[in-house]
């Protein structure tokens, strides 16, 4: 699967994330920028979740920035779900 | 719970009641606000943000409902608008009691200057990112010079200070504005810099990006509001001085002495009083003059709009000239000649 276009999820509100996808070319992998509010306490689980929707997509070139306000694992999953149908 | 909504600048009522929300918090509705929006609390106006160009202005909550969440509902739509039409590295000014509400939502400091003003970023794009690149360039380079300048368009005033400049350091940086608020367009500007000067070997053009003299770094310096011009022109050389010059190794820094504009005077003036205690010389050169004038840019652009290029070749290089008379510069030369602009 290949992200085709800009897209974005999601909001800057507490307990939500905004997810900002853009394409990248083939084999240039995915480039994941992460600034969260508890960035130090769960930066590393944050990117485990969106690494592992990325692959069950199989997403394997594309650049995405997250914001995150401390969104649930759930709600991760859902926005960047959605980030990525809106740019297939 | 609250609704947001965009509001029609043309309506009068609904811009009269945000302007009172903006009073009451000590600000003023930016000019050319084109995206405003509004977040209402059933009948009541609680909160609004305008987005213009890249920057995020004009955020205000009413105090009553502070610290519910407000500023992020606003951040949040003026942000999704701007990436919907493409805009991915946005600016906020605020003061510096605001900057953490704003941290909060993602936005990172650039730069400050106290007491007034803390610029942050938001987006793809970074201070931290454009600096890596400078450094790409400054690895192998000697500590070195250098020289903002808009070239609006390229002269020999330009070329001369550059050629001094140049003959004076080990390595000049010549870094052009980038930001396309000129009547020249930046494509245009930097290409008849690099013409101009392709003579010198120790000489590296730079686009000055969105960190020198841009709309987000010093945005009076494009709509000429003096009373701002001081505030933003301090911004502009905290950036320069913390971040630019470190990045490629600047301990001298040039300007022309302006006879003509009063921001730019300003700016020169601030220049004076900061940069030396950041341990980068500054060395303001005569402009060169013709006929007993200082050759500018906006004298050229003058004889441009009154049709007389005939007369300005004594002003600028063969490269300049060549180009005004292309086909090329006849859409630029349309656009000097209908514009009131002086810029």
């Amino acid at each position: 699967m290949k992200i085709l276009r800009q897209t974005r999820a999601g909001s800057l509100e507490s307990n939500d994330l905004m997810v900002v996808m853009k394409p990248l070319g083939d084999r240039e992998g995915i480039k994941l920028e992460i600034n969260s509010i508890v960035q130090n306490q769960y930066g590393d689980r944050i990117r485990e979740v969106v690494t592992e929707v990325l692959k069950r997509n199989g997403i394997m070139d594309a650049y995405i920035m997250i914001q995150d306000r401390g969104a649930l694992d759930c709600t991760i999953k859902a926005r960047v779900e959605t980030a990525i149908k809106r740019g297939l | 719970m609250f609704d947001t909504r965009i509001i029609d600048t043309a309506s009068t009522k609904e811009m009269n009641c945000i302007k009172d929300l903006l009073n009451s918090q000590g600000l003023y509705l930016p000019a050319g606000a084109q995206y405003v929006i509004a977040v209402y609390n059933g009948s009541r106006l609680v909160g609004t943000g305008a987005l213009v160009g890249k920057i995020l202005q004009g955020i205000a909550v009413d105090s009553e409902f502070q610290g519910e969440g407000i500023s992020a509902i606003i951040v949040t739509d003026l942000v999704n608008k701007a990436l919907e039409i493409g805009r991915n590295h946005l600016f906020i000014f605020t003061k510096p009691k605001s900057s953490s509400l704003f941290q909060a939502l993602g936005f990172k400091p650039v730069a400050a200057s106290k007491p007034d003003v803390v610029l942050l970023e938001w987006g793809t794009q970074s201070i931290e990112k454009f600096k890596s690149g400078l450094r790409q360039i400054s690895r192998d380079k000697p500590e070195a010079s250098c020289i903002v300048v808009n070239c609006n368009p390229f002269s020999l005033g330009h070329k001369y200070i550059i050629e001094k400049a140049s003959y004076e350091s080990r390595w000049l940086y010549v870094i052009v504005v980038q930001e396309d608020k000129s009547l020249f367009p930046y494509e245009a500007r930097i290409k008849l810099v690099a013409k101009g000067i392709g003579h010198l070997e120790n000489v590296t053009v730079i686009p000055g990006g969105d960190y020198i003299i841009s709309a987000a770094t010093f945005p009076s310096y494009f709509t000429r509001e003096a009373d701002l011009a001081r505030v933003h022109a301090s911004l502009d050389i905290e950036v320069f001085t913390t971040h630019i010059a470190p990045a490629l190794k600047i301990n001298r820094r040039y300007v022309g002495e302006e006879p003509y504009c009063e921001v730019t005077n300003l700016y020169n003036m601030v220049m004076k009083n900061r940069l030396p205690k950041k341990g980068i010389q500054l060395i303001e050169v005569p402009r060169v003059e013709n006929n007993g004038r200082p050759i500018s840019a906006s004298f050229i652009r003058e004889k441009i709009k009154a049709g007389e290029i005939d007369h300005i070749t004594e002003l600028v290089p063969k490269s300049t000239l060549s180009y005004l008379k292309s086909s090329q510069a006849r859409e630029v030369i349309e656009r000097i000649v209908n514009s009131s602009s002086r810029h």
